[in-house]
């Protein structure tokens, strides 16, 4: 499965791959503890962000479009 | 199918036969919250194959239609709620869908799942028919979610079932390899 952003797919299937086995493997078991797969997610999310923006598609009500936002739980 | 397998296809539903429209899926936001629960926000891009008059009418670039789905886990009341509505550029048209798998009550091994869409049209008045023709799509994909599911249900068993074979393939070769040296 493709990701929105073309150059992402890649940093998709990686972030992928390891949280789908932390899910099966660990939070569904109730062994939520620590998700491994921060970094992935943080390089994964970034390039994104980028294409999210490129694209114009208009996203509402979630934190990471505006650093200014300072919204810390969102409730949709 | 049990509701831990169900909620991991539910993860993993796409690429699959029954939704080809959808070409992207991206997750926005994901988190655990204090009380244990997975949030996550996906984007999911779908291109519908729209007819070349209709594409020449709204401009090319606009073929895409995009869906914003938020999930929420729990794994200790074993409930999975996704909640997702497009955003299109047109805006005409919004649906809202509520998906709730839970286990099944009185069945362990199955999964029990509550579906409701919401259709809203707004700005130019459609006919009732289309409206109509909407909500008969909306059963029928329903029904083909269900198949969608049980795609990837029979997909994810079937790479166990190809790893595990040829884990024992190398176990054995390497067994062999073991007694060979042995001797």
């Amino acid at each position: 499965m493709n990701s929105v952003g073309e150059a992402c797919t890649e940093l998709k299937r990686e972030y992928d791959q390891c949280f789908n086995r932390w899910f099966a493997e660990k939070f569904l078991k109730g062994e939520s503890a620590e998700d491994p797969c921060g970094q992935l997610f943080k390089r994964y999310q970034r390039c994104v962000q980028k294409a999210i923006k490129e694209k114009d598609i208009p996203i509402e009500g979630l934190e990471f479009m505006g650093p200014s936002k300072g919204k810390t739980e969102n409730s949709s | 199918h049990p509701w831990e397998t169900v909620t991991t296809a539910a993860m993993q539903k796409y690429p699959n036969p029954m939704n080809p429209s959808v070409v992207g899926v991206d997750v926005l936001d994901r988190h655990v919250d204090p009380s244990g629960k997975l949030h996550s926000h996906r984007l999911l891009s779908t291109e519908w194959g729209i007819p070349s008059i209709v594409k020449s009418l709204i401009g090319t670039c606009r073929t895409k239609t995009y869906v914003q789905e938020h999930s929420v886990v729990d794994p200790v009341k074993k409930t999975m709620e996704l909640k997702s509505s497009n955003i299109s550029f047109t805006n005409l048209v919004s649906v809202d869908e509520r998906l709730v798998y839970k286990p099944h009550p009185h069945e362990p091994d199955k999964t029990i799942l509550t579906q409701e869409a919401i259709i809203s049209v707004k700005g130019v008045s459609l006919s009732s028919y289309l409206e109509g023709l909407m909500a008969n799509t909306i059963s029928s994909n329903a029904s083909k979610g269900r198949e969608a599911l049980e795609w990837v249900i029979n997909r994810l068993n079937a790479e166990i079932e190809e790893f595990t074979a040829s884990a024992r393939g190398t176990m054995r070769n390497s067994m062999a390899a073991a007694a060979f040296v042995e001797k």
